[in-house]
């Protein structure tokens, strides 16, 4: 009884949920990750004891190289005075992070009983939805490896560990700017950039190439780092542009390929293929972090639809044909969070890029696309603003153009839909005539057979037993004997012809 | 040639077939493409190095979709261009009003980008002078008025396709140094503040 009401109000529990995911045999507690005190006290500290180790490393190597580019830097200081001061604030920095970390550390040292290590890669994805300490703090796995990539790739340079200084500091910099307008933001991004090309620029002598390769890779370490920070943020009505794009795409489904003049035709499977995966990449935008791969997913889509447009025509395509087709994509992929990847694209991406470059050709178009669908209205479709307006309400449906030369397409469907309601019903119809006919038959079998067997009886009383068989007297059934009766009545039967016999022929 | 570095943002304008992509697809593949109904040829987007002097520039030309049902959105396009060619069709008055428009437009939006005005088909005139509807010397006059460069063009023959972008290149390079040498002066100034503004904020 007590049960059945606990689980009527929904919380009962079993036994074993409540005890310690380690099989201790002590309960455990959901704010421990289910884990019983004991176990969660070891498990934490054994990923803190990590995470402390990797920021020590790297605060030692940062002092490190610190020192190592302190003199050069006074060498140097006069020819670059934009950074000097700011580098000292970074030194002060890191040398105010390394003590912490060194005090931090020795807390921890003698009380951990330093469990043997055996699985650590597992408790590194435990540990990002781990309850305490600040984001910054705890970087989810991904921007670890963002960041590890990152020193891979300057490590060769020259300059290398203090591009990463900077862009670290810059990034973690950014965290405290949360409250920031997103505009305001991107300022301090993009001025970001602008300093380090140029400081690039002067680095390596002009040579444009190696500042984009390196800048390339600060824009991937820095977005990855601050994508949640920075895309679609609270601060700006992204959000509710995202949502207002969704629900007019939404209502366009019944645009179609003629309204918009869009020289693709999709029954050739070659061409349907590459429509379908430019719809896949545009939607796939979403799901990268970094600008330049969100780039790299429009112009991927891009190039798709050019194929497509140039196995329909059997020509290349030109602006005038990419346009259409791109608004086309756009309608029938819906991709999610369109606005925010734009603004975000925008806001952070490298302006040289965006500005001039094939990438930034197609992300141009694509916001072109964008800004024609929401201002879309009869006239860019070739309609009358009633049609505009019947298709939009969802009175009316153009999706079969060309039905029964009527006025208007909507009833061109209707008439469709009529149609087969007619065959539907004569159908109905047929079928019950059908069972009418089933029932007849099967009455007029009965009746039949019942004729049959009121004639038989009634030829039987007309007839009745004029052979007087003394083997009928038996009681052994008077229907055999009656056969034999029959038979021994027949007394020209020997002078009858065999019967016929079947026969074989060859061939 | 995705990966390739552009120097500069050169925009077509043009009403639907004037003949952009043909003009594009002239000065970069060298060739014209004969058909029926001549708006479709070529990509869309190009970057073509350009030798001027002793240096190579990349433009990257932007084809635009010349129709009236992306007007309003042509802005977008031509934001940052550091050049546009404006293209009308010489025997076509209606495409040189539309031409009229871009220029408006462009003088409006976009102080930093220089004005090319081209004439194309030439070669359809050359062939009969009565189907000329755009006298010379009235484009000569509106481009001398708005400060532009003008040109007559044939994408079948090639004339003056060369000369017209090799004028762009030389002019973004020679404009190139003078914003270099202005701009970042100004900027360097702000962003040092507002960058230690902020670094010191945060302590």
């Amino acid at each position: 009884m007590m049960s059945q009401r606990s689980e009527r109000r929904g919380i009962h529990l079993d036994q074993s949920e409540l005890l310690c995911k380690k099989g201790c045999g002590y309960y455990g507690n959901t704010a421990w990750q289910g884990l019983c005190s004991k176990c969660w006290r070891e498990e934490n500290q054994r990923e803190r004891q990590k995470q402390i180790q990797e920021d020590w490393a790297l605060a030692e190597r940062l002092q490190r190289e610190e020192e190592e580019a302190y003199a050069s830097r006074h060498q140097r200081a006069q020819s670059q005075p934009t950074i000097t001061p700011f580098s000292k604030f970074e030194e002060r920095k890191t040398k105010e992070k390394s003590s912490k970390v060194n005090t931090v550390t020795k807390f921890f040292t003698p009380s951990a009983k330093t469990p043997p290590k055996k699985d650590t890669t597992s408790f590194d994805t435990q540990s990002s939805p781990s309850p305490s300490s600040s984001s910054s703090r705890h970087p989810p796995a991904d921007t670890d490896h963002a960041t590890r990539e990152f020193i891979d790739f300057l490590k060769p340079l020259k300059s290398g560990r203090e591009i990463f200084k900077q862009c670290r500091a810059f990034t973690e910099s950014m965290v405290y700017k949360r409250d920031m307008g997103a505009d305001e933001l991107s300022e301090c991004v993009q001025d970001f950039y602008q300093n380090l090309s140029d400081r690039l620029q002067t680095q390596f002598k002009g040579s444009t190439e190696h500042v984009e390769s390196v800048m390339d890779e600060v824009e991937k370490y820095m977005m990855t780092r601050l994508y949640k920070e920075v895309f679609c943020p609270e601060t700006t009505d992204d959000e509710k542009k995202d949502l207002a794009i969704q629900k007019r795409i939404r209502a366009l489904h019944w645009v179609t390929i003629e309204m918009l003049c869009v020289p693709v035709d999709e029954e050739i499977p070659e061409v349907s293929d590459s429509v379908v995966k430019a719809i896949t990449d545009v939607i796939e935008m979403d799901s990268k972090r970094v600008p330049k791969d969100k780039l790299a997913c429009i112009t991927r889509c891009s190039k798709h639809i050019f194929n497509a447009i140039k196995i329909s025509k059997k020509e290349a395509a030109s602006a005038d044909d990419f346009l259409p087709t791109l608004i086309y994509i756009v309608l029938k992929a819906n991709p999610p969070r369109l606005q925010s990847n734009i603004q975000y694209i925008t806001r952070f991406c490298n302006p040289s890029r965006l500005m001039t470059g094939e990438d930034g050709y197609y992300f141009t178009n694509l916001c072109c696309a964008v800004a024609f669908i929401e201002k879309l209205d009869g006239q860019s479709l070739n309609l009358s603003p009633e049609e505009f307006e019947l298709y939009m309400s969802g009175q009316a449906s153009p999706h079969w153009p060309q039905g029964a030369g009527a006025s208007s397409p909507g009833s061109a469907a209707l008439s469709q839909v009529h149609k087969r309601l007619d065959l539907l019903t004569g159908l109905g119809e047929r079928q019950d005539r059908v069972i009418e006919k089933a029932r007849q038959l099967e009455s007029d079998l009965i009746d039949w057979t019942d004729e049959v067997e009121q004639k038989v009886q009634s030829v039987l009383e007309s007839f009745p037993q004029e052979t007087h068989n003394p083997t009928a007297t038996t009681a052994s059934g008077t229907t055999s004997a009656a056969a034999s009766a029959i038979d021994s009545d027949n007394v020209e039967n020997e002078r009858l012809p065999p019967p016929l016999q079947p026969q074989v022929f060859a061939g | 040639m995705s990966a390739m570095r552009v120097d500069a943002k050169v925009v077509m304008l043009g009403k639907e077939s004037v003949g952009k992509t043909s003009l594009v697809e002239r000065y970069v593949h060298h060739r014209f493409l004969v058909g029926p109904y001549q708006n479709t040829i070529g990509a869309a987007f190009v970057a073509k190095p350009i030798q001027v002097g002793d240096k190579v520039i990349t433009l990257g030309i932007w084809d635009t979709a010349g129709s009236e049902r992306y007007e309003a959105m042509s802005r977008i396009y031509y934001r940052g261009a550091r050049a546009a060619v404006v293209c009308y069709d010489l025997t076509d008055s209606s495409s040189f009003q539309r031409a009229r428009f871009w220029v408006k437009e462009l003088q409006n939006c976009e102080e930093h980008c220089k004005i090319y005005l081209c004439g194309t088909k030439n070669d359809l005139i050359e062939g009969d002078r009565s189907l000329r509807q755009i006298d010379y010397h009235d484009a000569q006059d509106f481009a001398e008025e708005i400060g532009a460069q003008h040109f007559e063009t044939s994408s079948k023959t090639g004339s003056n396709v060369d000369d017209l972008f090799q004028k762009v290149a030389e002019d973004y390079n020679n404009t190139a140094f003078q914003y270099m040498t202005e701009e970042p002066g100004v900027d360097l100034g702000q962003k040092k503040d507002s960058y230690f503004y902020s670094c010191c904020h945060n302590n």
